[in-house]
């Protein structure tokens, strides 16, 4: 158009015609040059935002508690090899290097892979553990490590908190990629990734050829850089423009970042397979997904198997095609022959290597879905969804796989049996929930949101708020202790009684079974769940203070006071019973209950770190009182039914609980290392036709068993007294009957009254006591 | 001191297996692997007790596959211990402090009381690294529990007690 329109105005003018567009030209090749020069700085830019955000846009990354190997410490040799088995450790004849074990009776030979932690670095070293029964006798180390006392092994990674674009990464340094897999990758992928400057004619004729030749495509000219930039914007259009874009883009990434930044982008962000709706980038998670190992442990075939992805991760999938994945990997040694990165030898031994795909991908993310919900809520009071999405923070967890994984496998079976034994007609789902925390450090161990292993919808171990029931009894028994009105032999009356609320309205409690126990001794009344003598307690000590009880052991919401509380007319989550629980587990130190331990960057950093806390509550004298009963529980009380079954784990503390219509059936208690609260019920409400006792207790009992749970060691407090008391509770001392008696301790100031104390008889029992005090001393 | 070393390295077998009586409050004897009866109130050490502040001897350990002729954690009446999971983390809460970095300091001491959650000692160094930090409303809590422990101890409950006060 402007060609044609000096010609149409001005015939025969050429030279003043070449002046006037001239300018023009000038002008508008000026406006061309600058749109090219905007458009490559903006490419530029584009390109260098993108690059830096590959840097940090990276999952959280969660771990488990390291198991930690001692001479004495409580791991069988069974429970070792299972967690070398979730660290994905090879089992073998000959250990050889890091990842790898070896079993023997009674013993494991091993090679650790060493860890970073947050509190310092765990070396790789070679191991030997000896086992006696469920217990690690012995520890040594190899000549040159000598005396080994205490070793950490590495953490299980448990899940990644992802960003909803369903990729996932490992992100290595270049310094951690074995240099055969380096090799490997610039022999099959870009000869000349160190000499070009970002795209490679001489390789793109190369290929040219060879395609010509082939009538085909067999060769890509792509280079790296190239390759790298088509990850980043996988889901755009290939037009021309975008091809020229991605030239520019190479080339602008090579003048601003180093081969190495390239290349060790490129290897953490290659597309190399697919799971479900999660995409495999990098060669550290293709090392997890097809080998179950870490990079630093393939041997130079699998090395060529994973260079061998790039080129069609899903054609060439190693788990659905293995004879292409292996004829892929014998064209990628044969190139690292031909271009002398190996010797004919090392080719010949990884190409009669058979291809060893892990049989399943290690699945994350979905295994422990009730625990991350706990780490979440431990952690959204510092951390924000889109830091915990995006800047690949390590998150170390207290969760013990040992207890979670034992929840897991036993859970589902051991509810099946006593919703059987409960049947009466009712349709759907017996549901549970479980809550398992360190009996000291208020660590949580484990959880269960439902009966159903890796259950992911309700949590109810966190969310499920429940009448609790008898479990409210400890807090009006430790209130009346430690008041020091009361003793264990403190005589309540188990009657019926009606008590006035607001209106006309009467409370007439009952008990469960519909018996009046009369005179009972305050323990009794604890460890037999009687509600008559509670009621009557609990009233003398005033609604208020029991409800401070429950505060200081550690329940932080509102507390309806009601006379009903005494009862449990208080709704709580399993979590949050576990807490009071824990509370008297230690000895009355309340430590808060705990998921995460601490927090750290990418790159190791220490951000946060969420220690143990604890604050005493309540006096030595009163929990040892307590604790009485609370044991007497499984000896004489309500949960008696399991002594048979836990007999090497005796004596443990613990309280049965029940709600009205059997709604829920609630069990907590206590050994000295573990604190296990477990309920069961129906999401409606209904009936489950169970008592705490019949239902929550047993299933309490099979996981604790299982965990081995450790015997309550508590000693007395110095200021403890022991004494006798007529077996028989009465008001009045005229009816004090001293044939039969029973020890009890007493704080000093609160002694037996008159009324039942048998300590003044000068019996012969009484003097041998005397003599084996004597002797113990 | 035998006694409470041996306590130490035996405490985790003995408490699988240990006989517990609530009879007339007395703690029951326990008889640990070499023979010698402890009573169970030495459980604490003070810190001029513990192992790792002796010079520790090389334990004798096997490099092949055959069995320890006699089982490392065997305490037998030698003038030096082999270094514990105790004795080895109460070094590295030395060292921690030694470089400034208390928290290390404090995770350490939490390592140990995973290990031994009644040991005393590491309660109180728990407590005295918080004081370190300026974080005395929490040191406590750890002292408090550190006492309950440390019944067995007069020295150690001397030294808690010294802390308590100064809070």
């Amino acid at each position: 158009m402007e060609k044609s329109k000096p010609e149409t105005d001005q015939h025969g003018q050429q030279a003043p015609r070449k002046r006037r567009w001239w300018p023009l030209l000038r002008r508008l090749s000026l406006a061309l040059s600058v749109a090219v020069v905007l458009w490559c700085l903006w490419i530029d830019f584009e390109i260098r935002r993108d690059f830096e955000a590959l840097q940090w846009a990276l999952p959280a990354r969660l771990y488990a508690r390291p198991l930690e190997l001692y001479a004495g410490a409580p791991t069988s040799q069974a429970e070792l090899s299972n967690y070398l088995d979730h660290l994905g450790y090879r089992e073998s004849t000959q250990v050889e290097g890091p990842g790898e074990y070896q079993r023997s009776p009674s013993r494991i030979r091993l090679w650790t892979r060493g860890f970073d932690f947050w509190d310092g670095a765990e070396p790789s070293l070679p191991l030997n553990v000896e086992f006696d029964g469920r217990m690690v006798r012995a520890l040594w180390g190899e000549q040159n490590t000598g005396d080994l006392a205490l070793v950490r092994l590495e953490p299980a990674e448990i899940a990644q908190i992802n960003p909803n674009t369903g990729e996932d990464r490992v992100p290595v340094r270049l310094s951690d990629v074995p240099q055969a897999l380096i090799d490997a990758i610039i022999a099959v992928e870009d000869q000349r990734y160190f000499s070009h400057f970002g795209v490679d004619p001489i390789g793109i004729g190369r290929a040219l050829v060879a395609n010509l030749r082939a009538g085909s495509i067999v060769q890509g000219g792509s280079t790296l850089t190239q390759q790298l930039i088509k990850n980043l914007y996988l889901s755009r259009q290939q037009t021309l423009r975008r091809k020229i874009e991605e030239a520019l883009m190479a080339l602008a990434l090579e003048l601003h970042f180093s081969k190495e930044e390239i290349l060790q982008a490129y290897m953490n962000e290659v597309f190399l397979g697919q799971q479900g709706n999660r995409a495999i980038h990098g060669f550290a998670l293709a090392s997890e997904y097809y080998f179950a190992r870490p990079l630093s442990e393939l041997s130079l075939a699998e090395l060529a198997t994973l260079a061998g992805l790039p080129r069609g991760a899903s054609y060439y999938n190693p788990r659905r095609y293995p004879e292409r994945a292996t004829q892929r990997r014998d064209i990628v040694l044969g190139r690292m022959l031909s271009q002398g990165y190996i010797t004919a030898q090392q080719n010949t031994t990884a190409t009669r290597e058979p291809l060893k795909v892990a049989s399943s991908a290690p699945s994350r993310g979905q295994t422990y879905p009730a625990f991350l919900e706990l780490v979440r809520e431990n952690l959204a009071r510092d951390y924000d969804r889109e830091a915990l999405q995006t800047e690949g923070l390590r998150i170390f967890t207290t969760l013990d796989l040992r207890v979670q994984d034992t929840i897991d496998a036993n859970l589902e079976a051991s509810v099946k049996s006593v919703e059987r034994a409960a049947a009466n007609g009712s349709e759907g789902h017996l549901e549970a929930a479980v809550v398992i925390s360190d009996a000291i450090t208020g660590e949580v161990r484990g959880l269960a949101g439902g009966r159903q292993r890796g259950f992911a919808g309700f949590n109810r171990a966190l969310n499920a708020r429940r009448p609790i029931g008898s479990l409210v009894k400890p807090a009006i028994y430790l209130a009346a202790l430690e008041s020091r009105q009361y003793s264990l032999a403190s005589v309540l009356a188990d009657r019926p009684v009606s008590i006035p609320l607001s209106g006309t309205q009467v409370w007439s409690p009952t008990n469960y079974d519909d018996k009046l126990y009369g005179d009972v001794y305050l323990f009794d009344a604890l460890e037999r769940s009687m509600n008559l003598a509670t009621v009557d307690l609990g009233m003398q000590l005033g609604i208020d203070s029991v409800a401070r009880m429950l505060e200081k052991l550690g329940y932080d919401e509102n507390i309806p006071l009601y006379p009903s509380l005494l009862l449990g007319a208080i709704d709580m989550a399993p979590i949050e019973v576990a807490q009071l629980y824990q509370t008297l587990a230690s000895n009355g130190f309340r430590s808060p209950l705990r998921a995460v331990e601490a927090v750290t960057t990418a790159q190791g950093e220490r951000l946060e770190r969420y220690g143990i806390e604890t604050v005493q509550v309540s006096d030595p004298e009163s929990m040892y009182l307590l604790e009485y009963a609370l044991q007497g529980v499984f000896k004489r009380g309500t949960a008696k039914s399991v002594t048979g079954r836990m007999e090497d784990s005796l004596p443990l503390a613990g309280k049965t609980g029940t709600t009205n219509d059997l709604r829920d059936s609630w069990f907590a208690g206590y050994g000295d290392d573990l604190v296990g609260v477990v309920w069961l019920g129906y999401d409606d409400n209904r009936d489950t036709g169970l008592t705490g006792a019949t239902g929550a207790l047993r299933v309490w009992s099979e996981l604790m068993s299982d965990l081995n749970i450790k015997p309550r060691l508590t000693l007395p407090p110095s200021k403890i007294v022991w004494q006798e008391v007529a077996s028989q509770a009465v008001q009045q001392d005229t009816e004090r009957d001293c044939r039969s008696v029973q020890s009890l301790p007493f704080m000093p100031g609160r002694l037996p009254s008159s009324a039942v104390s048998c300590e003044d008889d000068e019996s012969i029992l009484q003097s041998i006591f005397d003599r084996m005090r004597g002797l113990g001393r | 001191m035998i006694l409470r070393v041996s306590w130490i390295l035996s405490f985790s077998i003995l408490a699988g297996c240990a006989t517990y009586s609530t009879g007339r409050g007395i703690p029951a004897p326990v008889e640990s692997r070499d023979g010698n009866v402890s009573d169970r109130q030495a459980t604490n050490t003070s810190p001029e007790e513990l192992p790792g502040n002796a010079p520790i001897q090389r334990q004798e350990v096997p490099q092949t596959e055959v069995p320890p002729a006699r089982s490392p954690i065997i305490v037998t009446p030698a003038p030096a211990e082999p270094a514990s999971a105790s004795s080895t983390l109460l070094a590295g809460v030395d060292a921690a402090i030694a470089e400034g970095d208390l928290e290390r300091a404090a995770a350490l001491c939490e390592r140990a009381l995973r290990i031994n959650p009644r040991d005393a000692l590491f309660w109180y160094r728990l407590a005295s690294v918080r004081v370190q930090q300026g974080r005395s409303s929490e040191a406590e809590g750890f002292a408090r529990r550190a006492l309950s422990y440390s019944t067995g101890d007069p020295a150690l409950t001397g030294q808690i007690n010294t802390l308590l006060r100064d809070l």
